[in-house]
């Protein structure tokens, strides 16, 4: 009898924890859903807040404003998050989740290339209409797929705005060094660097990736250390750039120009380092300098945008919070052209935009892609960060070369 | 019949209800269902070697992930056939198994399991820097079309019941008595004549199969491969756990625990947006100190609440 | 010439904080037989603790490294008396799975105190190094080698010299015989377990000296500790040095090859966890006890 008892106590786990949730989001008459995947717990916290904050500020400035206007009807927006825990194959259960169980209109992308990779398959399958701003490795866009749009500008193009202001700057720097981390997105934007400066007659003396999540660089330091390059430069996140530049500090290393990808714009990596990120540059999808006016609808100057975000999230937004926000805008724009819900019109709706933001141009060529927004440089002085490339809008000189690490 | 044969025969039955999962028509349902499978089959491959044999490795991972590559592979020369890809899977992990496990499973206890992590660890690395295969970009297979979709949810099912039905049989043949045998005592099992050596290297290469067919439709489904996904911590992690939470060296127990696991995973997603990990880990730390032998303990327990008790306070100091 | 030497300090430099890491990984697991998946949220608390009180109230972390070292050991302490003591005895992948659900509930509440943003500590001699023979050896680094050694050695020695040492080896080599001798072994296993933690805590400490700060911090650095203590010999203190230091000038000198095999470009810098891999394995086939390990439990 006991034995039978706890046979069926056995199933009972077993069944219950099938638990399928039967609980549906679906769109409400008067609301439009946004689903994301973002990363709120993992590795790429920071930046998943980051993201999250981009997403939520657009929203609450939406639903403040009568709603989004969609085929004469006012809707009120909503966003639906879950936590991918910065691991890429969660985000795509989480993507199904939120289009087949919990019934949202649209996509808003993940933070990261890797998920934003993975979830944009899933987008194409289901034929979700997906915008997302922070993931921007090509081959996200080199699959054909339709209905994945960035807002953002290619990995590539990260570093090559570093080296167009280097060569410009007296005495002109030679040779240059560049390391990158492992992974898809940093080895495209160190692609991209040592292209342009081949192209560009830059002497590329060291080229070499180290392990994803590597905690010791200094071999590599010391190798680019020995190659004596004028640019050193650096592919990778936040959390590369900060070892790095610790490393080539420890190791003495001298250096008229150092860049890095996405650390420097972070505000950690100002908070971290201290004195020692003084005068480092680093390529960036928008910052505060840019002067776009952008159409009606939402905040037109980055001023303007940078001063209502301080207000609400009290600090200044960096270009994971505005790259977040622009994609929340080209969908606003999409809905408001196609005027109806519909996925295949809003598609086509968003394939076609052209149009100015506080964040730059947003167009997509043929694969998705927004390779029509320039990117800008910018480099930290005193601890803030200066917009110092391109010179129509830097709102100070470059400081070249860069001060030896005891001066700063 | 013994409580086990009848949990074994439920665990059958839940199988076949989970041949009715497309019928919903759910995506999200259907890749769920699909992921319990998958982790499912690891941890019947990791039990094998783990439950039953007694060496735990800590890199199973490795046959999960040189599958999915096998897939991959396969994909790019033009292959896109499950069948094939299940088959080359096979292949390649047993000759894995052997390989590497005539030498490292000379090694007990723990030298053995990090032997395995290292392994595990080095194929990441390898493979994030093999152009052949990708590198850290990874290599894109055909994308599953709706209809392949639902073919590939059966086809995990299918490689799962085989791993399970695997199980139970191998657990009752001379091979299972010889992998117990060696578990319990290695060294009594060889003055009996069972080589250790021979019967260790089957049991790692058995499981390892289960775990490169479990990849090897992971991948098309997926759609994708690279390092990062394929030798993930999780799906190194996650079997061992489910095992051990199910019960350790038993046929029903990897299924179990997968589905419960699972299932706690899903809740609590779907409640807590990012406090989700602390109360996973709460739960699974008091699974732990109540059930240290899994839920199959329960089955078969003579001597009720009474004896669940003084069983737990051997475990303690 | 200078390249080699260059690379040879590096290694030692990196492997002395490996052999930090390492140390408490080691004892738990060796004595205990516990993998303690739980050591890399130690150590990213130990790391923590360091950070708030310099942040707070201008602590040095060299300061700190003995406040973290008390604080986790005795947080370590209360951890295995009140939870891991229930089923120390039981097999032991239930303690594996323990620790590994541990240390979610661990970073998750870091995570909500600290939040998910990088902190680091920017001491005035932070990155500050000396030049000897065209070598440039950091100094923050020379001094986590230093105490590497120093809490080696004297770990080492307490272990074998003192009351409380002696009973922590008695027990791990037979824990009934040490029962009958009037060993109090929940006391003993809380004591050494919260050793584990203290260890972890003060390498993580040192740490902030060198690397940024975030929540899943410890992972790698587990990871790592697990195959150098392997390499190095479990339960081993002399080992878990020996193995850091190996590891570290392996991986630091396998970044020098640069070769091309069957078409296919293979990288040092990118391979050079796997150089060091396969060592261990090459080691573990022919020395399975590890580099010093010796034939005891």
């Amino acid at each position: 009898m006991l034995r039978i008892i706890r046979l069926f106590l056995v199933a009972a786990f077993a069944l219950a924890s099938l638990g399928v949730p039967v609980a549906q989001v679906g769109a409400a008459g008067d609301t439009i859903v946004f689903g994301s995947a973002v990363s709120l717990t993992g590795s790429l916290t920071k930046e998943g807040h980051l993201t999250q904050e981009g997403y939520d500020f657009w929203k609450d400035y939406v639903n403040a404003h009568g709603g989004l206007k969609v085929g004469g009807k006012s809707y009120k927006v909503d966003i639906k998050y879950y936590d991918d825990e910065s691991k890429p194959n969660n985000a795509s259960q989480l993507a199904e989740r939120l289009i087949d169980q919990d019934h949202v209109d649209f996509l808003l992308g993940p933070y990261g290339s890797g998920t934003a990779f993975t979830v944009a398959g899933i987008a194409e399958r289901k034929k979700m209409p997906m915008v997302e701003g922070n993931g921007a490795a090509e081959k996200i866009f080199s699959q054909g797929y339709r209905y994945t749009f960035g807002v953002l500008s290619p990995a590539k193009k990260y570093l090559q705005r570093v080296l167009e202001m280097a060569v410009l700057q007296k005495p002109r720097p030679q040779t240059l060094a560049i390391s990158a981390s492992s992974d898809a997105f940093s080895l495209e934007v160190q692609d991209g660097a040592v292209a342009w400066a081949k192209d560009h007659g830059l002497n590329v003396v060291y080229a070499n990736k180290y392990p994803d999540g590597a905690t010791d660089v200094s071999s590599v330091i010391s190798a680019i250390k020995a190659a004596k390059p004028d640019i050193i430069l650096n592919a990778g996140h936040l959390q590369d750039a900060i070892l790095v530049n610790k490393g080539l500090k420890e190791q003495n290393v001298i250096a008229k120009l150092y860049g890095y990808s996405v650390g420097p714009d972070t505000p950690d990596f100002v908070s971290t380092l201290g004195k020692d990120a003084e005068d480092i540059v680093g390529g960036a999808q928008w910052s505060e300098a840019v002067t776009y006016q952008g159409v009606p609808g939402f905040y037109r100057t980055a001023k303007e945008y940078a001063d209502a975000f301080d207000k609400q999230f009290h600090h200044r937004p960096d270009y994971h919070n505005a790259e977040s926000t622009a994609a929340c805008l080209a969908f606003q724009s999409a809905l408001e052209k196609a005027g109806s819900l519909d996925k295949e019109k809003v598609r086509d709706a968003l394939a076609g935009l052209d149009m100015i933001t506080f964040f730059g141009l947003i167009k997509f060529d043929s694969r998705g892609l927004n390779v029509f927004k320039p990117m800008v440089v910018n480099q930290i002085e005193n601890g803030k960060l200066v917009t110092v490339w391109p010179a129509a809008i830097a709102k100070a000189k470059v400081k070249y070369p860069a001060r030896p690490w005891s001066a700063r | 019949m013994t409580g086990k044969r009848w949990v074994f025969i439920s665990t059958l039955a839940i199988m076949g209800l989970l041949l009715f999962v497309p019928s919903f028509h759910n995506d999200y349902i259907n890749l769920t269902f699909r992921n319990i499978l998958m982790y499912a089959a690891m941890s019947y491959g990791w039990n094998l070697i783990g439950g039953y044999t007694g060496y735990v490795s800590f890199g199973n991972v490795a046959f999960f992930g040189i599958g999915a590559y096998c897939s991959a592979v396969l994909s790019k020369t033009g292959v896109d056939n499950v069948f094939a890809d299940v088959g080359l899977a096979l292949v390649v992990c047993a000759l894995f198994a052997i390989v590497v496990g005539l030498p490292i499973l000379r090694l007990r206890g723990h030298y053995f399991g990090i032997a395995t992590l290292g392994v595990a660890l080095g194929l990441t690395d390898l493979a994030n820097n093999l152009d052949f295969v990708g590198g850290s970009g990874g290599l894109n297979l055909k994308q599953a079309d709706q209809a392949h979709f639902y073919l590939y949810y059966y086809a995990m099912w299918a490689v799962t019941l085989v791993c399970m039905l695997a199980t139970f049989f191998i657990a009752r043949s001379k091979l299972g008595y010889a992998f117990v045998a060696i578990r319990e005592n290695e060294e009594a099992a060889q003055v009996l004549g069972i080589s250790p050596t021979r019967y260790k290297v089957i049991a790692w290469a058995l499981g390892g199969m289960m775990g490169g067919a479990a990849g090897a439709v992971f991948a098309p489904a997926n759609g994708f491969v690279d390092p990062g996904t394929a030798f993930a911590v999780d799906n190194n992690v996650f079997p061992i756990a489910m095992a051990i939470l199910g019960g350790m060296g038993t046929a029903s127990g990897p299924f179990i625990g997968a589905l419960l696991l699972s299932g706690v995973n899903e809740i609590l997603q779907e409640k807590f947006l990012w406090l989700h990990s602390l109360f996973f880990g709460a739960i699974i730390v008091l699974i732990v100190v109540f059930l240290p032998r899994g839920l199959m303990y329960l089955v078969g327990l003579r001597g009720g609440v009474r004896r669940w008790l003084s069983d737990l306070r051997a475990f303690r100091v | 010439m200078q390249l080699f030497l260059q690379n040879l300090v590096n290694g030692i430099l990196s492997g002395g904080i490996l052999a930090l890491v390492a140390l408490g990984f080691s004892l738990v697991y060796g004595i205990m037989n516990i993998i303690n998946l739980a050591h890399g949220a130690y150590i990213m608390l130990g790391a923590y603790l360091a950070w708030q009180l310099f942040t707070s109230f201008h602590v040095d972390p060299m300061l700190s490294v003995p406040l973290a070292f008390v604080v986790l050991f005795a947080f370590g302490y209360v951890v295995q008396r009140t939870v891991i003591n229930r089923v120390v005895r039981a097999p032991v992948l239930a303690t594996f799975l323990l620790t590994f659900a541990l240390s979610l509930v661990f970073v998750t509440i870091a995570l909500f105190i600290w939040t998910g943003d990088t902190r680091g500590v920017q001491t005035s001699y932070a990155g500050a190094n000396f030049t000897l023979a065209g070598v440039t050896v950091p100094w923050a680094k020379l001094l986590t080698l230093v105490v590497a050694l120093v809490i080696t050695g004297l770990l080492y020695l307490w272990l074998h010299r003192s009351k409380t040492g002696r009973a922590i080896r008695a027990t791990s080599m037979d824990v009934g015989a040490a029962q009958m001798v009037g060993v109090r072994v929940a006391h003993v296993y809380g004591i050494t377990y919260g050793l584990g933690a203290g260890l972890a805590g003060a390498a993580g400490a040192l740490l902030t000296l060198s690397y940024p700060l975030t929540p899943t911090m410890g992972d790698p650095f587990l990871i790592k500790g697990f195959v150098v203590c392997v390499l190095g010999g479990l339960g081993s203190v002399e080992g878990a040095l020996v193995g850091g230091l190996v590891y570290g000038i392996i991986s630091s000198f396998a970044t020098q090859f640069d070769v091309t095999i069957l078409g296919q470009h293979l990288s040092g810098t990118g391979l050079q966890d796997v150089v060091a891999l396969i060592v261990l394995l090459l080691v573990l086939i022919v020395r399975p006890r590890g580099l010093v390990g010796r034939a005891t439990a």
